[in-house]
């Protein structure tokens, strides 16, 4: 489809095919939250939960298209809105796991996730297997979005974002330092749940954008670049929206130009930025940050 | 019934632990604690590594669930609490924090001002614990004398009547030790009621009142007398 219009100057294009504008406003939308909450996942040491709950969506997906193929069921509309009730699904029995194995709460991820990814296989077959639906699942389908996409994950932005600034205080304190936040009255186990579903609300919406395989990349490889650069959390954050938005803008380009997926290069170039940032942070900060530290320590 | 101690007009003034058993799982980490503390006393809770000092004070503080009727404070049953606010808390060092993401002084500290103290009196906090200037600084570059100091600020944040460190000399070089505890007693004199948790008592240079020293869960609670002044 793309392959066609190569001609047009991308700028120009953007203008032109509304298909594309869609790709990159929803694609400038996941970029600016998937970071966000990418930075208290980190932070909490739960950055396998996003790829646990994306694989758990599929399984939502993969039994829409079991409804919708097999069953000719096709009342239950865009297979996306079972993917977004797999992943709270998953995410609520990612969290009766973790209450069940105190001292061992990753466990819960690996039975999570190898419950998702055994039932998609299931659907995926039972549906009549492999075809391109299942690959955009997997990889990203970011040319495919229509209107009713922007509106859920616009609405769903500004709800994070009201989220995250109406608790600010409440989110930190739980991020860093749990005992604390129990100290001072929050209730962190409430909390957590809440935040969790949050999660597996924008990581089933962002599988459209790289697919299942790529979701927790979004969330964790701009902050895991700008955590090592980052002077102050707030600034982190913002280093990694800024790279985010560099990688889907580029991304979009680059898949524009050379004619190849969009997620995938997406994430590479995010890579890419993340590399950059390690070179960047061994050769030239690291020997100012030692003298900074000195003279930090000495005050 | 929930009781309230956010308001301004209570006080802790008493702790008082009654036969507390606390465990994780199968595992029984104390047992059958009992000591009573007042208002301006100032407790050491000395024993090893692993000894359950540290569960001890998770219970206090309710970050450890216990059962009920087996601590109190001011005479109320700690269960009975929503927040432990009016307590200060400096934890050992690298307990519960998570590091190596970035944040600043001030960033931490300011999620921390549950009780929205003014911003003078968080500067002369700041300055009286001697972090003024670091506090634009990122955490993971300070020292750990000065992230104690960090941790203090903010155990004082919220005016405690009971200031609880954990440990807090672990990584402070020597010369700084005697400093911190000298200001710990200055705070004590002033009517906060102090615990400290150490595994060294040789160390502490503090002006104690009390001793409970834990072996493998059990504890025995004596008086001690104090120094005199000057």
């Amino acid at each position: 489809m793309i392959y066609m219009l190569a001609d047009t100057p991308f700028l120009i294009a953007i203008f032109e095919y509304d298909f594309l504008l869609y790709a990159l406003i929803a694609g400038l939308i996941m970029g600016f939250i998937t970071p966000l909450i990418g930075s208290f996942v980190i932070i909490r040491r739960l950055s396998f939960i996003a790829d646990t709950l994306s694989h758990f969506s599929l399984a939502g997906l993969s039994i829409g298209l079991f409804l919708t193929n097999t069953l000719s069921l096709t009342f239950i509309g865009d297979p996306l809105y079972l993917a977004v009730t797999a992943a709270v699904i998953g995410a609520f029995i990612i969290e009766v796991l973790r209450g069940y194995y105190q001292n061992y709460k990753e466990i819960s991820m690996p039975i999570v996730m190898s419950l998702g990814t055994s039932l998609s296989a299931l659907f995926i077959s039972l549906a009549g297997g492999w075809n391109s639906q299942v690959y955009n699942f997997l990889f990203g389908s970011l040319l495919t979005v229509g209107n009713d996409y922007l509106y859920l994950i616009a609405i769903t932005a500004v709800i994070v974002i009201i989220m995250i600034l109406a608790f600010y205080k409440q989110i930190v304190l739980v991020s860093f330092d749990e005992a604390y936040a129990k100290l001072v009255g929050i209730k962190v186990g409430r909390f957590q749940f809440v935040s969790t579903l949050i999660l597996s609300l924008v990581v089933s919406l962002s599988i459209v954008t790289v697919g299942v395989l790529l979701v927790a990349s979004l969330m964790i490889i701009p902050v895991a670049a700008a955590m090592k650069v980052g002077k102050s959390f707030r600034n982190t954050i913002t280093i990694a929206i800024f790279f985010s938005e560099i990688s889907v803008v580029a991304g979009m380009w680059l898949s524009y130009e050379f004619n190849i997926p969009p997620g995938a290069t997406i994430v590479l170039i995010n890579i890419f930025i993340l590399f950059m940032t390690g070179f960047f942070k061994r050769f030239i900060m690291n020997k100012r940050l030692k003298s900074r530290q000195q003279q930090i320590q000495m005050k | 019934m929930n009781i309230d101690i956010y308001g301004k007009g209570k006080i802790l003034v008493r702790l008082s632990v009654n036969k507390l058993t606390f465990g994780y799982d199968y595992r029984t980490v104390l047992k059958d604690i009992s000591f009573k503390i007042n208002s301006g006393d100032f407790l050491a809770v000395i024993g090893n590594n692993g000894s359950g000092k540290s569960t001890l004070v998770k219970c206090i503080l309710g970050i450890n669930k216990v059962a009920p009727n087996q601590i109190f404070l001011d005479d109320i049953d700690v269960t009975l609490f929503h927040n432990f606010i009016n307590i200060g808390y400096v934890p050992q060092k690298f307990d519960d924090f998570n590091y190596e993401f970035p944040i600043t002084v001030n960033e931490i500290l300011r999620a921390s001002n549950v009780r929205r103290i003014s911003e003078d009196k968080l500067l002369e906090l700041l300055d009286k614990t001697g972090i003024l200037e670091l506090q634009n600084e990122n955490i993971n570059n300070l020292s750990g004398g000065q992230l104690q100091r960090v941790f203090i600020v903010r155990a004082l944040m919220n005016d405690p009547k009971l200031l609880i460190l954990d440990e807090p000399t672990v990584g402070v070089d020597r010369r700084n030790v005697e400093a911190f505890y000298k200001s710990v007693n200055e705070l004590n004199k002033e009517g906060i009621t102090i615990i400290l948790i150490t595994h060294n008592i040789h160390e502490a240079v503090a002006d104690i009142s009390h001793v409970l020293s834990i072996h493998n869960g059990e504890g025995v609670f004596k008086e001690v007398p104090r120094g005199d002044d000057e």
